[in-house]
């Protein structure tokens, strides 16, 4: 019963908070702006918003264009279930592999770009071209830095990786550190925001995530929104509990349960911070110096992994 | 210089001069206005600042055309023309001059003549549903009729190769900004061309001139380019009467306020929120000083014939003294901490290069030009109102970059609050001007130039015999300034457009008339 409880929460828990960490950064945002802005909660209100809303939909839409929202969000509700949120529990999980979840994020990029591509408007062409650029750069770092986790596993099960993670000596400390700089920056680049993509822009010709989800409306928007949200929180989960792998529970106690969560919390939270000082402190770079950054993610993680070899 | 020295210098004796305050016509036989042209633009230097035409038919005087050249330090204008009687074709200059280029391709539309040798004789600012064979700005045209819908065929510039492809953008955009469509061929990310349509805000501007009231006209003039409302009928009023004092303040508020909100706008479009949100702090500051000293947040109903219509008690003028002390440190600050930022300085810096030579044979003017080191400000050049008694220097940066278009405005912003502060002091004397009623001379020319914050605002004003003013020709700086825009895009990445489109952020509506 209990357990069935926990495998609630672990289900539900990234859909759920993903909202609530975009409102967090965009307030964060607007205190550094001088703003007052939003109120934090306002993302959920948006998407009660757009749930209510008629939706246009293009003559020329395929079942690509309409389908995709639902396979997008589901993906990332399955790669949400999947991964190390603050419970060990759950660790035989077939899903919980580094390459399941990896390539489970690339089939979302996938139908994100052949969505942009599908009505035919120029603007999501190109935002389609320079996802999939960005995508194809990103995808060395990203892997890298976390095969150096699961080289020290001998595992690629991300709940092994994690109780590796937190039972390694000091000293190698510095390689962790390291394959993290290079997970911050494969994550900046996936979840859209500063230096490679402004996710609060209105100039249709500068965006990348924002101009491949021009055409939708409504609920579809509210899904694609969504799951954009999703994506971020387990990116900022994957980031916290890999690398910083203290306060997992293996116990089913309710109070273990809470501590657990609690921590998860502040670790996210942290985390959220930084990418809002990174975001309110600089400007974004031009398109052709991305993929030196992207190299560089993937030069800081081939580094970590020698080191923990 | 002697006025007559002037005429000696520039203008040929055996041509009909004739003096009119600070304008001095001439009329060149049409066989000859290539000649004489080509003699004050390139033999004297002189700055080519509108050409337009009237039609006075009516008065069995046929078409006239008139080219408008400015004698730098004099605030003078030798102004050459030609009469077309029976007539519709005249000798293009734009193969010498190709700054003419836009003004021949507008009197082509608006007075259906045939500019003869002109390399690319397109129509300008109407659209292919207007009927080829109807010229708005011909006495005889209608303004209050609907004309027949046409349908003639638009072409783009076509660019062909392996991998190309156009992208549309507008007329309608994502943010809240003016409409205009820009098609970008591109490989890749990189821009071969862009082409600018413009003349989606065309509102017969020009022809709603020659029929409103003269009051009613300092109010039009206010409503050709939205945040230049000041000075555009400062330019204007200059044009039917000479003013000074007050309206230096009002100008320069005016200028603050939009430098203000383009440095900011410059900055949010790299992404750099901070200076983004600050920029339009302070330009809210300059909004609300207006309200306060205007009545109005644009300086609207401010300019009369004669004079402005607001005093500024020397209280008041203390207290703008004050503030302005206070703006100033807050915008330097703003600035130190943005300049820190090597990422910002990363993406102005090349980003939107525009050649020297181009923008010269263009003739771009205002801040686009002196960002490439064209040393060009009609606030020095053609010393209106009471500038001439005040210190300070022209802007200038010299790569022609975003960068250098940013800076021109951050040296501006800093020259403009020194101005400001300097006619404060010497308004303390207090003099306070009434509008008064305007008797106009009749059969009369008038020029009247005021620097706005984009460049210099041209006025052609045209007198018939009983004095009421039949032709007005309205040049802003963005109708030269667009030109260039193309050239400053070639090459760049699509997505550093949007920021080298706000670093010259050209008025629409100036430009569609």
């Amino acid at each position: 019963m209990k357990s069935a409880l926990i495998w609630t929460i672990q289900i539900i828990l990234i859909p759920v908070l993903s909202p609530l960490f975009t409102g967090i950064i965009r307030k964060i945002k607007a205190g550094f702006q001088n703003r007052v802005g939003a109120k934090i909660t306002q993302p959920y209100y948006d998407f009660w918003k757009l749930f209510q809303k008629d939706e246009v939909i293009s003559q020329d839409a395929s079942w690509v264009f309409k389908f995709a929202p639902y396979i997008i969000f589901a993906v990332t509700i399955m790669i949400g279930a999947s991964v190390p949120l603050f419970t060990s529990i759950f660790s035989f999980n077939l899903l919980s592999d580094l390459l399941v979840v990896v390539y489970l994020i690339a089939l979302a990029t996938f139908f994100l770009a052949l969505a942009g591509m599908d009505v035919g408007s120029p603007f999501g062409g190109f935002a389609s071209s320079r996802e999939m650029t960005m995508a194809a750069l990103t995808e060395g770092g990203l892997i890298s830095s976390l095969l150096a986790l699961a080289l020290a596993a001998h595992s690629t099960n991300l709940f092994s990786m994690v109780h590796s993670a937190s039972s390694l000596s000091i000293i190698s400390f510095p390689p962790v550190l390291l394959a993290f700089f290079a997970f911050l920056i494969a994550m900046l680049s996936e979840t859209a925001h500063f230096p490679f993509d402004n996710p609060a822009t209105h100039l249709e010709l500068t965006m990348i995530h924002e101009a491949m989800i021009l055409e939708y409306s409504g609920k579809r928007l509210a899904l694609m929104e969504w799951a954009a949200a999703n994506k971020f929180l387990i990116f900022l989960a994957l980031g916290v509990n890999m690398f910083f792998p203290w306060g997992l529970t293996a116990s089913s106690e309710s109070t273990a349960i809470l501590t657990a969560l609690f921590l998860f919390l502040l670790k996210v939270l942290i985390l959220c911070l930084l990418v809002a000082v990174l975001e309110s402190s600089m400007a974004k770079f031009r398109f052709f110096r991305l993929p030196d950054l992207l190299l560089m993610s993937f030069i800081l993680s081939v580094i970590a992994i020698i080191l923990m070899i | 210089m002697e006025l007559n020295k002037i005429i000696e210098t520039y203008i040929a004796h055996h041509l009909g001069v004739k003096r009119e305050g600070n304008v001095v016509t001439a009329h060149v036989p049409v066989e000859h206005i290539v000649a004489v042209c080509n003699d004050l633009y390139f033999e004297h230097k002189l700055q080519l600042k509108t050409l337009t035409a009237t039609d006075e038919r009516e008065q069995g005087e046929g078409f006239k055309i008139f080219y408008v050249f400015g004698v730098p330090g004099e605030n003078i204008f030798v102004v050459p023309f030609i009469q077309l009687i029976n007539k519709q074709e005249f000798p293009s200059i734009t193969k010498e001059i190709h700054g003419a280029s836009g003004y021949e391709r507008k009197i082509r539309s608006f007075f259906g003549l045939e500019p003869v040798g002109h390399p690319q004789p397109q129509q300008i600012l109407l659209h292919e549903n207007w009927p080829a064979d109807l010229f708005p700005l011909r006495k005889d045209f209608n303004g209050q009729e609907r004309p027949v819908e046409a349908n003639t065929p638009y072409e783009f510039q076509r660019v062909e190769g392996e991998g190309i492809y156009e992208i549309p953008v507008g007329p309608v955009h994502a943010g809240i900004i003016e409409p205009g469509h820009f098609r970008f061929s591109v490989a890749g990310e990189e821009i071969i061309l862009l082409e600018a349509k413009l003349g989606y805000t065309h509102k017969g501007i020009e022809k709603l001139f020659e029929t409103l009231p003269l009051e009613k006209k300092v109010r039009l003039s206010e409503r050709v380019s939205g945040d230049t409302s000041f000075t555009h009928s400062l330019a204007f009023c200059q044009a039917v009467e000479k003013l000074a004092g007050m309206d230096i303040l009002f100008s320069e508020l005016e200028r603050l306020a939009n430098h203000f909100n383009d440095i900011g706008f410059i900055m949010s479009d790299t992404g750099y929120s901070f200076g983004g949100s600050h920029g339009a702090r302070l330009r809210e500051r300059v909004m609300q000083w207006n309200e306060r000293l205007a009545g109005s947040r644009f300086l609207r109903g401010v300019n009369a014939i004669g004079g402005v219509t607001r005093d500024i008690t020397p209280d008041v003028g203390n207290k703008l003294l004050a503030d302005l002390k206070k703006l100033w440190t807050d915008f330097h600050q703003v600035i130190e901490i943005s300049e820190n930022s090597s990422s910002l300085l990363n993406r102005l810096q090349g980003t939107g290069k525009l050649d020297a030579r181009i923008a010269l044979d263009h003739g771009v003017t205002g801040l686009a030009g002196r960002a490439v080191g064209l040393e060009h400000d009609a606030r020095i050049d053609y010393p209106y109102a009471a500038y001439d008694r005040l210190q300070f220097t022209i802007a200038l940066e010299n790569e022609g970059d975003v960068r250098s278009r940013l800076y021109v405005r951050i040296k501006e912003v800093y020259s403009s609050m020194a101005i400001m502060r300097q006619s404060l002091e010497k308004m303390a004397d207090g003099e306070i001007r009434v509008a008064g009623e305007a008797t106009l001379k009749p059969d009369s020319h008038a020029i009247g130039i005021a620097e706005g914050w984009r460049g210099d605002i041209v006025y052609f004003v045209v007198t018939n015999s009983v004095g009421s003013i039949t032709r007005v020709d309205v040049r802003d700086p963005s109708f030269i300034n667009w030109t260039v825009l193309g050239h400053a895009a070639k090459d760049n990445v699509i997505p550093d457009f949007p920021l080298i489109n706000k670093s010259f952020n050209l008025s629409y509506s100036g430009n569609d008339l």
